[in-house]
């Protein structure tokens, strides 16, 4: 194992996440460029920014899908792979094993149930050939249960996932991530594509995990979230501090009392000139040394 | 390669018409020369032929089981019996051998399918794009695929029967071998069009890699390598009907016996069982894929 491998335990155990002067391109195109980012263990934070600010990438590479080019990534106390460096697969799996990632595109088995969607929630910590049989234990599948009950979609467990609606899938997605007992939630617009109600709803449930929301009887320890959101009405539901991303860059960050009209905007016209937030200084020149690689 | 004549893109309404005239010519080309060299002839008496044709096949011999002569006497021309025959008996008789005809095509079309599905797995799995395998192997693979697919399984038959011998054999390696480039074809596309972000949803929860095949890339594949399976097998099926006229085994073998010897009664019934078999075998894996997919 080099010094830059993913499972060295040399980061602070309250801090959850630590960035330290990364970049992340993509085709020859800098898409992000963090020069310190620190979130604590526990912490509610979400990320706001107009499309193609690099929130997705943020996450992706928060949860070893995009490697940086550059900088240093620790996450829940374990360093990632940057650059060319590549460590064991098993310890970036462990690492996975802890954190819930509610992606974009929910990335659901779409021709497994709701309760087999969910069940894979644990694979991370059970291994062996009962698992490729998809073979669990009463437990496990009670357990399963409690998360589908939590996220209150219980009544479709059966089903199978692409017969359900976008509200429905997305609570299966959320029922997963409820059975890895995460200590780290990644989500990635959760309430993209739904309803104001049952965007309120998910974000609530989110929150409510997030908080240790008992499964099986089990209440675990608070999981640090944080959320990708583009709606700012749910941002006091889901957040106690925002980080702005634009053009791949931290233009804000601040506790969520602090969030205004204002920064908000500063954020989302895209005609508002970089020099608008010159603060954040960066090396464009560094950026194009670097080449992106997804896992 | 013919494909590489063929602009990506046709340009517009041009070159959809030139296509089009394109066609028309060589539809013309085909017609014109066939009528040149007096190909193009329905013969001399067609509606004739065609109502004596209709004439003895609208007596299938599986009804002599029930309405044929008992006692039908052969005599020679001084009018002394030559010898009696029992038609119901010799009918039942050739329904007995129609059935183990029926069985042999269907063992011959089931096992050949199997074969040629377990033979095309791993080159599927070297001709998918998506899973990058090393390019010479992919070429080899794809060609292997593109030969045997071009093949008719008469031909492959024909060679076979010269090898392995006369017998079913030949016929469930020539079904095997034709297959082979279809099942090839349509598992490749099955694995192209694999839903990427369902591997990445169980990656994403700390599966190994075989957590991985077995929760997300084999659940996503497998209806459409079981559907792929079940439309070949069907057509399979019919294919191995006529592999008998070649002596490959089956239900062809009495489709060659029944045209020589004129016995067009026989042929008929021959012909409502292939079609029965035919139409059961689409219905039940018509409504198999329907439930998997």
């Amino acid at each position: 194992m080099t010094p830059e491998n993913v499972g060295t335990e040399n980061a602070s155990e309250a801090e959850a996440i630590r960035l330290d002067s990364v970049i992340c391109q993509a085709k020859g195109r800098p898409i992000l460029d963090v020069t310190s980012l620190v979130i604590r263990q526990g912490e509610r934070v979400a990320i706001i920014g107009h499309n193609g600010a690099g929130k997705s990438t943020l996450l992706r590479m928060l949860s070893g899908f995009v490697i940086p080019t550059r900088g240093t990534v620790n996450v829940l106390g374990r360093r990632l792979n940057v650059g060319t460096t590549r460590s064991s697969p098993s310890a970036l799996r462990s690492l996975r094993a802890e954190i819930g990632h509610v992606m974009q595109g929910l990335h659901l088995v779409h021709r497994l149930s709701a309760l087999d969607n969910v069940l894979i929630g644990c694979l991370g910590r059970r291994r062996g050939w009962r698992t490729w049989a998809r073979y669990y234990t009463p437990e496990d599948i009670s357990e399963a249960e409690s998360a589908l009950n939590a996220s209150g979609i219980l009544s479709r467990a059966e089903m199978r996932v692409d017969r359900l609606s976008g509200g429905e899938r997305q609570k299966v997605a959320l029922a997963r991530m409820l059975m890895q007992h995460p200590r780290l939630i990644l989500a990635d617009e959760p309430t993209a594509a739904l309803d104001p109600q049952a965007a309120t709803e998910i974000c609530s449930l989110l929150a409510n995990a997030a908080n240790g929301l008992p499964i099986a009887g089990n209440k675990s320890a608070p999981a640090t979230l944080v959320t990708v959101v583009h709606n700012p009405v749910l941002l006091p539901l889901l957040a106690d501090r925002v980080i702005g991303l634009k053009h791949g860059k931290i233009a804000f960050d601040l506790p969520i009392v602090e969030v205004d009209d204002a920064s908000l905007l500063l954020l989302y016209r895209m005609d508002q000139s970089l020099s608008a937030i010159n603060w954040i200084t960066s090396d464009h020149q560094e950026q194009q040394r670097f080449t992106p690689e997804i896992l | 390669m013919i494909h590489n004549l063929i602009p990506p893109r046709l340009s517009g309404r041009f070159g959809f018409l030139a296509l089009t005239l394109t066609y028309a010519a060589l539809v013309i080309a085909c017609l014109g020369t066939l009528a040149a060299s007096g190909d193009l002839s329905l013969g001399r008496h067609p509606v004739a032929n065609i109502v004596k044709t209709l004439g003895e096949f609208s007596h299938p011999s599986f009804l002599d089981v029930w309405l044929g002569n008992e006692h039908l006497e052969y005599r020679s021309d001084d009018g002394t019996v030559l010898r009696t025959e029992n038609r119901r008996e010799v009918e039942a008789n050739f329904l007995t051998q129609l059935a183990a005809a029926t069985w042999t095509t269907i063992r011959i079309g089931t096992l050949g399918s199997l074969l040629g599905a377990l033979l095309a797995l791993p080159l599927a799995v070297l001709v998918a794009r998506n899973l990058a395998a090393p390019r010479v192997l992919s070429i080899l693979a794809k060609m292997v695929l593109d030969t045997t697919r071009s093949i008719h399984t008469l031909v492959f038959g024909l060679i076979l029967v010269g090898i392995v011998g006369l017998g079913p054999t030949a016929g469930i390696l020539a079904i095997a071998l034709h297959s082979l480039g279809t099942y090839g074809k349509l598992y490749a596309e099955a694995i192209e069009a694999l839903d990427m972000q369902a591997i990445e949803a169980v990656r994403a929860v700390g599966a190994d890699p075989a957590q991985v095949f077995f929760n997300s890339v084999w659940p996503s594949v497998l209806p459409q390598f079981v559907s792929s399976h079940l439309y070949i097998w069907e057509y399979n099926i019919r294919d191995s009907t006529i592999l008998g006229l070649i002596g490959a085994g089956g239900l062809g073998l009495l489709i060659s016996e029944a045209t020589a010897l004129f016995q067009w009664g026989r042929l008929a019934t021959i012909l409502i069982v292939i079609v029965v078999l035919v139409s059961l075998f689409d219905a039940v894996s018509r409504r198999i894929r329907q439930a998997l997919l």
